[in-house]
């Protein structure tokens, strides 16, 4: 299933990596990747695809120190 | 004020009196401020000794714990500590010694991406790019590593920031995100709490990380509920509590395993249904309805879902929950499994029985002595037939189960808790694998007792080797091991051998009764294997047993 994401990262020259090492890691292909710097901040505005629900990425993402917020576009899908 | 001053400077105001580390040439500066510094540095003789140390010193007392390395193979032979200490939520700090900034990128000589290395292995982790952030860093790297669920925070300070002068802001530490607790989840919990008929409880790790076993105890003792505990849960559950059954898992006891499997609901306490302890995960607790504590969100729904989340710090959430007396009808059954599949030591022959000695060590030990292992069979007796008053009482590797973690870390409590009795527990194939650190203990006369056992194998993969792959023994063969008593007498440290039932208790009354570094080499079966075991693929209910093979 197909899930859009915007995310804000703190403008750390490293955030960006770990971000994306979780998506990969936690099992979440990455069809769509735009990253904006903006305000001091990275926005990010993705979508990834698994048959996982996406609640195990969100809650995984939420808990990196470079994350400040998540939010999942389509909320009727698995959204915890 | 150099980098290097203000490092060791920060951390002595953080309260750190010990780190665990190996100099070299990145990090010569910060070595430079060590010295005569109030921070003691206790030099192992390979970083991943450090690591482990630092681990240990951090496990046996919910303290920080300090490692140092330099940059390239340096930082690399940290990372599988900072793995460990990952996936077990150990608070440790790693500092390494970058190249010059200016030499970043260029492939100079002991030039690694280690802050690249670090981001699967660690919580969070920062290189250094300017002298004015270094103090704010380290002071966010120390709170980091101790706040929320802990885990292991890397610092990468380039040589030059070391080297030049920095200014010290004193940084105020924001307070700590707690996740506030759901009342609606806390009203579903207890409802299903009221309803339960044959409740389990199933006790982590967290409860040492969150320093709640005064909290979990008062909620049993109300309940008189059946605990069942992970590897790293060992010892929150007081040994002496009526219904505590032990571990659970893969090499749990039946009497776990089995009131899991039986129980309809299921009070999941900082712990995170890890593959090891479910077995088949879609049989694991099927008629359960689980309750859920945790402080990391994340964990919650990962493998199980849950009817009730209490994402909270434990010492807040367990006293929400409603303390309904446990029934009788399920407490007598409880009793009745603890009671048939209860451990025997009665072992036929006179060859060496691990249990036996394991349990025997247990019984004569001071109660509040550390116990460190290794990672294999022994590691699974000690957590079978040891017990434990306190979980910084059993250090040992649960979720990356590292070998060659036991010796190092017995290294780090001794140093933590320089009166208390430490012993590492150890497989002739780890024991080998952070060998060098016998020089440590010898250096700093730390008296950490160490017991072999010796099956002339890598015994775990042994026993899977003829279980299940049709007893094709693939390199697991280590007949031609050293005499480890040799080998400890050439580090100064003494000790004997004993190959016959009959020499295990005076061995244990010389080991307990030493007062420096003391080995006792137990020769044992090399065809022995760890009962019970739940194989691959099986539910918690399907373990073989020895009658079974």
């Amino acid at each position: 299933m197909k899930h859009s994401l915007t995310v804000t990262l703190k403008n750390q020259s490293v955030a960006v990596e770990r971000f994306l090492r979780v998506v990969r890691h936690r099992g979440f292909d990455l069809i769509h990747f735009q990253l904006n710097m903006d305000d001091g901040q990275y926005q990010v505005a993705m979508t990834v695809d698994s048959d996982k629900p996406i609640h195990l990425l969100t809650t995984q993402l939420n808990k990196l120190v470079d994350v400040r917020h998540v939010t999942l576009e389509n909320l009727h899908q698995q959204a915890m | 004020m150099t980098g290097a001053e203000l490092t060791i400077d920060l951390l002595a105001k953080h309260g750190v009196k010990e780190v665990f580390g190996y100099p070299g040439g990145a990090i010569m500066p910060i070595y430079d401020a060590l010295y005569g510094a109030p921070v003691k540095h206790y030099l192992t003789r390979h970083e991943q000794g450090a690591g482990f140390a630092a681990v240990g010193f951090a496990r046996s007392t919910g303290k920080l714990g300090v490692c140092f390395a330099t940059s390239g193979p340096g930082a690399t032979n940290l990372i599988t500590a900072l793995a460990d200490a990952m996936m077990d939520s150990v608070p440790l700090l790693a500092i390494t010694g970058q190249v010059p900034t200016a030499a970043i990128g260029s492939d100079a000589f002991q030039e690694i991406d280690v802050l690249g290395m670090s981001l699967s292995c660690t919580k969070h982790s920062y290189m250094v790019e300017r002298p004015e952030d270094l103090a704010e860093i380290l002071q966010e790297a120390m709170h980091l590593a101790q706040s929320g669920r802990p885990g292991p925070v890397l610092v990468d300070i380039p040589k030059d920031i070391q080297m030049a002068q920095v200014p010290f802001h004193p940084w105020l530490a924001a307070d700590d995100y707690l996740p506030q607790l759901d009342l609606k989840q806390v009203a579903i919990a207890n409802q299903l709490l009221s309803e339960a008929k044959r409740p389990v409880a199933y006790v982590g790790g967290g409860v040492q990380a969150a320093d709640a076993q005064q909290q979990l105890m008062q909620f049993l003792d109300k309940t008189q509920m059946p605990a069942v505990s992970t590897l790293k849960a060992l010892g929150s559950v007081l040994p002496e509590y009526e219904y505590n059954l032990g571990m659970l898992g893969m090499h749990g006891g039946q009497a776990a395993n089995l009131a899991v499997q039986e129980c309809d609901v299921l009070v999941c306490i900082g712990a995170r249904f890890d593959d090891r302890v479910t077995g088949n995960l879609s049989k694991f607790a099927a008629k359960a309805k689980v309750i859920h504590l945790d402080i990391d969100a994340a964990e919650v729904g990962k493998r199980k879902p849950a009817k009730a989340s209490l994402i909270a710090d434990l010492k807040s959430s367990l006293p929400q929950l409603e303390c309904f007396v446990t029934e009788q009808a399920w407490l007598a059954h409880t009793k009745a499994m603890m009671t048939e599949h209860a451990w025997r030591y009665d072992y036929p022959g006179e060859k060496v029985y691990a249990p036996y000695l394991l349990n025997q060590l247990s019984q004569r030990m001071p109660q509040n002595g550390v116990v460190c292992c290794d990672v294999g069979q022994h590691q699974m007796w000690v957590a079978q037939h040891m017990k434990f008053s306190h979980p910084s009482n059993h250090l040992s590797s649960g979720g990356a189960g590292t070998m060659g973690f036991g010796l190092p870390a017995a290294i780090g409590a001794q140093v933590a808790r320089p009166n208390d009795f430490v012993i590492t527990v150890s497989g002739d194939g780890s024991i080998m694998m952070n060998i060098q650190e016998l020089a440590t203990i010898r250096r700093n006369n730390l008296p950490v007792k160490i017991l072999i056992l010796d099956n002339q194998r890598l015994g775990m993969v042994r026993q899977w080797q003829e279980l299940f792959f049709d007893g094709r023994y693939s390199e697991t063969n280590l007949s031609d091991n050293p005499d480890f008593v040799q080998l400890a007498a050439v580090f100064g440290i003494p000790g004997q051998t004993v190959t016959h039932a009959n020499q295990v208790d005076d061995a244990i009354t010389a080991l307990v009764n030493s007062t420096g570094p003391y080995i006792v080499h137990a020769c044992i079966d090399d065809k022995e294997n760890v009962w019970p075991l739940v194989p691959p693929g099986a539910a918690n209910d399907e373990m073989m047993t020895e009658s079974v093979k």
